[in-house]
């Protein structure tokens, strides 16, 4: 062993305490492949502890996915080129996979021989686990979320859908209600019969009656055969009542009767019919307020509200509106043939501001809008709507006008627009419109559109009538 | 009996998960009657388990091995006996004369982990409770 100075010694203890207190991973092996440090991290990271790490060989110890068929270090030894975090997992002493990255380095001796390698690793559970978070989104068709309210519906949907419970699924237009139905249907062991969607706000009552049950010839004047109800036509399958908070108190009776015996009469009809068919209910009202007022039978929201699902609306879940557009924008680009790359970044800013009252279906009217006017490249601020954009819309002539006030009307806008594009410069807006510049400056009075401080001239200072150059 | 000992450069290969050899044996009455070398294919789980069974091993003799990889084996009814580590022949000669798992060929950490267990010094930070269990069975 070759004789150490003091100043050597102390150098190597320095270095070992740094080595104690840092959170990577470190350990040296010598030219056998045998451990010969073993620092307090590693010690936390693999599980094993240093006494019975020191003197084994490092594969034994290390058990990294790597050691086997591409070992860093061997690799390193070979080359002479260090490797810096290359990825992988080490199976612990508990039998868990740890994410890890690693770094080597080959270790000389004074003569420049070499005397072995060391490792460094740092333990990737956090960042993996949180990628995952990231990652981690659910998708039910058009439904697709990072948000913890829907993946709590994903994660339930398997639960769910198997069995036979009456599903009420609340939430507010076009945050995809039927879309949710359908796809506890498909889930379901009903998946091969028919899914029946009835949109119950959309009929009358006499109407929804027929509808739903059916009728039998004679039933009424132009009942001339007997014509099967929806849940005739769905046996089997599932009924999916849309807009359950609109029905009258006498149709919500007739439901209950279902519900509670799965027993109907078609319209006219003497015979009971037996159904079997799974009910999925949905509203966005809320049916705990109605009930209160005494416009929805408590017995019959009981019944419907077995499994309740809340799909919350796009404003609360803004967090998905990035997702949706990269969705919408893949669909519309399959659909139609085009190019699109996705939406520029102020635009996506519009985007993610907007309120989406009505969800995700404005969102994707939204994004299709823009798909008409924008063919390849990105969408860019022109492409949107005005009322998401902040300019203001095109003011239609209030109906009833004559003819004189609507030309004014669509005049001013005309004037604006021009003057806006020419940047305020009046005299290009009026020969961009064909007007004479006194003639535009009159009808800008006349209609007193309102111009800003700055004018657009090109020679800079605004100059006051009567107030002339020296 | 067939055992199968997942191997790599003459020892017992560091993680079963990606190991891509083992080494057949084909065991009666405590002697090998015939030995052969087979591979893995070293990546997915279900493939490296359904590969194993389609050999027909009945005990597999391995080093480090993942939770999931373990369930995946219990599922086709393979013993498993992991953190085994050492030499392939002396890992050989330990299970022929009955005494693995023993503390002498286990990887670090592991050290005497079957008396460990058995003896209820649980807490510890090398314990492995799921390990001594398929161990036992």
């Amino acid at each position: 062993m070759v004789h150490r100075t003091k100043k050597e010694g102390a150098l190597r203890t320095g270095a070992a305490s740094i080595l104690e207190s840092i959170s990577d991973g470190v350990f040296t092996v010598d030219a056998d492949w045998r451990i010969t440090s073993f620092n307090r991290a590693a010690e936390t990271i693999t599980g094993i502890r240093r006494r019975d790490a020191i003197g084994k060989t490092c594969s034994d110890v290390f058990r990294a996915s790597m050691c086997e068929a591409d070992c860093a270090l061997r690799h390193t030894v070979k080359t002479g080129k260090p490797i810096v975090n290359k990825s992988g997992y080490i199976v612990n002493a508990e039998g868990r996979r740890i994410p890890i990255s690693l770094s080597t380095a080959i270790l000389h001796n004074e003569r420049g021989r070499i005397i072995g390698g060391a490792e460094t690793f740092r333990d990737l559970s956090l960042v993996e686990e949180l990628r995952k978070e990231l990652e981690g989104r659910c998708q039910i068709g058009d439904l697709i979320s990072r948000s913890a309210a829907l993946r709590r519906i994903c994660e339930l949907l398997p639960q769910i859908a198997p069995s036979e419970a009456t599903v009420l699924i609340h939430g507010e237009t076009g945050t995809g209600k039927e879309l949710l139905a359908r796809a506890i249907h498909t889930l379901s062991p009903r998946k091969n019969k028919p899914f029946v969607p009835v949109n119950c706000g959309a009929l009358p009552d006499t109407l929804l009656e027929s509808e739903l049950f059916g009728y039998v010839k004679g039933a009424f004047t132009g009942a001339a055969a007997d014509k099967p109800g929806r849940f005739a036509l769905a046996e089997g399958g599932t009924v999916f009542l849309d807009e359950i908070g609109d029905i009258s108190p006498a149709m919500q009776v007739r439901l209950l009767r279902v519900l509670q015996e799965r027993t109907y009469e078609p319209l006219g009809g003497t015979q009971t019919r037996h159904a079997d068919v799974r009910i999925i209910a949905a509203t966005h009202r809320d049916l705990a307020a109605l009930i209160r007022k005494g416009a929805f039978r408590e017995d019959l929201f009981y019944r419907l509200n077995v499994v309740k699902l809340d799909l919350p609306p796009l404003r609360k879940r803004k967090e998905d509106v990035p997702l949706l557009v990269e969705h919408f924008v893949a669909r519309f680009n399959r659909r139609q043939g085009k190019l699109v790359a996705g939406v520029a970044p102020d635009v996506m800013a519009l985007l993610m501001a907007h309120d989406y009252p009505g969800n995700v279906r404005e969102l994707e009217n939204i994004i299709e809008r823009a798909f008409v006017l924008c063919g390849a490249g990105r969408i860019e601020r022109v492409h949107l709507p005005p009322e998401l954009t902040g300019q203001p819309a095109v003011t239609p002539a209030p109906a009833g006008d004559t003819i004189a006030a609507q030309t004014r009307v669509a005049e001013a806008q005309a004037i604006r627009t021009a003057l806006e594009q020419h940047g305020f410069n009046r005299l290009a807006a009026a020969s961009a419109l064909g007007l004479h510049k006194s003639t535009l400056f009159r009808k800008i009075n006349a209609l007193r559109i309102e111009l800003p401080e700055k004018d657009g001239r090109s020679r800079g200072q605004k100059r006051v009538i009567g107030d002339k150059p020296r | 009996m067939k055992v199968a000992l997942a191997t790599w450069n003459g020892r017992i290969s560091p993680v079963f998960d990606v190991a891509r050899q083992i080494l057949l044996l084909d065991v009666a009455d405590g002697r090998v009657i015939a030995r052969r070398e087979e591979t893995l294919p070293g990546d997915e789980m279900q493939a490296q388990a359904g590969q194993l069974a389609t050999l027909g091993a009945q005990v597999l003799i391995c080093g480090a091995i993942s939770h999931s990889m373990a369930a995946v084996l219990a599922g086709k009814g393979i013993r498993v006996i992991p953190f085994t580590a050492g030499a392939v022949e002396e890992v050989v000669a330990a299970w022929l004369a009955g005494s693995l798992p023993s503390a002498v060929l286990s990887m670090p950490g592991c050290c005497g982990q079957q008396k460990r267990c058995r003896h209820g010094r649980a807490g510890q930070r090398n314990e492995r409770p799921w390990a001594c269990k398929q161990e036992e069975a």
